[in-house]
């Protein structure tokens, strides 16, 4: 019989989350727990790596709500440069740092926002992701998403470790993950082994960071239904400012708006 | 990791001083320290050993070093580039492009910056990869696009973009016009061009010669211009990579068995700061998708895929 890899086997387990007619959390517990059930030890060194990410506080100095998101001028996937601050003049943002097309739970968070985007377009908002994967590469996330929206290229991660969000792989996960068939430098196009947190931020048209979600284990992602509450919320203050003819509202807090390892029963 | 931990982890790098570093960052050096322990936290071991009278890089800190410079100088560049959008000077891009390097790899990224910025002011320069190097040592140049470069500056800075093979061209009239590909037979009796600007032209003739074609009957040709006009005379024929844009007058045929490939880099110049626009078409350039300009085989495509024995099925 053939060996397969440990990326082959998953991808089959990513095609069956996908299916699934369940919210996102649980699509990607599903990935999580057949990496599990595969191979305790590749999970073994996930937890490892997360436990090390948890405990120096990675992501956590990441603009804050109510700070102004820095912005960037980035390549999307078919070379075309892509500028928050225009983006920003139609509507709010929605954007999503990624690890790669390669990373199940990414595949399933592309694919998750992809069916939001008609709802976000409806409230006047869009959606860029961000991964630090070559344009081939991020062309391969959008096109697994059928994503209606750019997928940018950061390479060297240079826009994530602005933000803070850049972190090492470290030895023993990248030796796992080379030995499961996950090598990530010919995507990335360096020798780095740097990725992203997959954060989630929600950027208003004043620039400013409406909700953000970030959290260390990758395997977490933002909850769906909570970015289009968020969007929708932002959506009814703007067409309350208009109809009150210029009278201002304090923006109000978001529920995304938190820092780490949140439980998933709050929504 | 913050950008502040990896400015004071290159300052010490290049001070080896824990005092100095925190001068040349304007922190306290306790400030400095809680940072650079933070950084070591969350990679997991050591950066440096803290000796007297000079702080020593660990195995760590040499293995981290170049990476976090690369991140970093990433990170730079991504700010400088939208801080200048904003303030409407994206700087002018100096860049060398060695002649045997066609200018349209570099066109649809020019349009991008172009649209985004319309006061973009580019400067380009030409000439063999000894003059590109020439124009990067001097600073007239802050990035050169060649295949090869003498190693001689150990300052130069190379990211290789795309692996490439050669193709014959041939005029429409010509009689292997309509071949999808041919033999080293068929060249037996042609003329060839030889693009004397490429350095691939010796290799390409040693292995025609290796095929007992005989080239002594060539022609030399300085420049592309030139060439394009005696292939479309029908006057030889010329084996060119497939990244070279040819009119639609002239024909490709693969060469079977032509087993020479070239690699196309982008070089810059290490240590010295970059202008916004010139970190901007490093970036595109470094994650373009080369395919449209190289045939699919030639694509730099890294197929590892060993096998975890564990969850062998």
């Amino acid at each position: 019989m053939a060996e397969t890899t440990f990326a082959e086997l998953l991808e089959e387990t990513t095609e069956n989350s996908r299916m699934m007619d369940a919210p996102l959390g649980e699509r990607l517990k599903a990935v999580a727990d057949e990496v599990s059930r595969l191979s305790p030890e590749f999970a073994g060194v996930v937890a490892r790596m997360v436990a090390r990410l948890e405990a120096s506080g990675v992501g956590q100095s990441a603009p804050q709500v109510g700070e102004r998101m820095p912005d960037f001028v980035l390549p999307d996937e078919g070379g075309a440069l892509v500028r928050l601050e225009n983006l920003l003049e139609r509507g709010p943002v929605v954007v999503s740092f990624h690890r790669g097309h390669w990373c199940p739970y990414c595949r399933l968070n592309a694919d998750g926002l992809a069916r939001i985007a008609p709802d976000l377009k409806r409230l006047g908002a869009q959606i860029v992701a961000i991964s630090p994967e070559t344009h081939r590469y991020a062309a391969e996330l959008k096109s697994y998403a059928n994503a209606p929206f750019p997928v940018l290229a950061d390479v060297d991660g240079g826009y994530a470790l602005e933000l803070n969000l850049l972190f090492w792989v470290g030895d023993e996960k990248r030796e796992a993950m080379q030995a499961g068939g996950f090598d990530i430098a010919p995507y990335q196009g360096n020798e780095t082994w740097m990725l992203p947190i997959p954060a989630t931020f929600i950027v208003g048209r004043d620039g400013l960071v409406k909700a953000r979600y970030i959290d260390p284990d990758y395997r977490r992602r933002a909850d769906l239904e909570v970015i289009v509450a968020a969007v929708g919320r932002l959506h009814a203050e703007a067409a309350n400012m208009a109809q009150s003819a210029g009278l201002s509202g304090a923006g109000s807090s978001s529920a995304m708006a938190r820092q780490a390892a949140p439980s998933r029963s709050s929504y | 990791m913050e950008m502040h931990q990896i400015r004071y982890f290159l300052a010490v790098t290049r001070t080896l001083n824990f005092t100095r570093a925190a001068d040349e960052c304007n922190v306290t050096q306790p400030s400095l320290t809680r940072a650079i322990k933070q950084l070591e936290a969350e990679l997991g071991g050591d950066l440096f050993r803290r000796e007297r009278p000079a702080a020593q890089l660990t195995e760590l800190g040499q293995r981290m070093h170049p990476l976090l410079k690369q991140c970093f100088e990433a990170a730079v560049g991504a700010r400088s580039l939208a801080s200048s959008f904003k303030g409407g000077k994206v700087g002018t891009l100096r860049i060398a492009i060695a002649d045997a390097v066609d200018l349209a790899l570099l066109i649809p990224h020019l349009e991008q910056l172009k649209r985004l910025f319309n006061a973009l002011e580019f400067k380009l320069l030409r000439g063999n990869s000894k003059q590109i190097g020439e124009y990067l040592k001097k600073g007239e140049a802050e990035l050169g696009i060649a295949v090869e470069m003498d190693r001689d500056w150990d300052r130069l800075d190379s990211w290789p973009l795309f692996t490439e093979g050669f193709q014959l061209i041939v005029s429409d009239r010509h009689p292997l016009a309509n071949r999808d590909s041919v033999e080293f037979d068929d060249l037996r009796t042609q003329q060839l061009l030889s693009r004397g600007y490429c350095e691939y032209a010796e290799r390409l003739s040693a292995r025609l010669r290796a095929s007992d074609i005989d080239i002594d009957r060539s022609h030399d040709v300085s420049c592309e211009h030139d060439l394009i006009k005696l292939l479309e005379a029908d006057i030889g024929i010329a084996i060119v990579p497939c990244s070279a844009s040819m009119p639609d007058r002239l024909r490709r045929a693969d060469i079977e068995g032509l087993d020479i490939r070239r690699t196309v880099q982008l070089f810059g110049v290490a240590g010295r700061e970059r202008t916004a626009v010139a970190s901007a078409i490093m970036k595109m350039l470094r994650s373009a998708d080369w395919l449209a300009f190289t045939d699919p085989a030639g694509a730099p495509v890294r197929e590892a895929r060993p096998v975890l024995s564990i969850v062998a099925a």
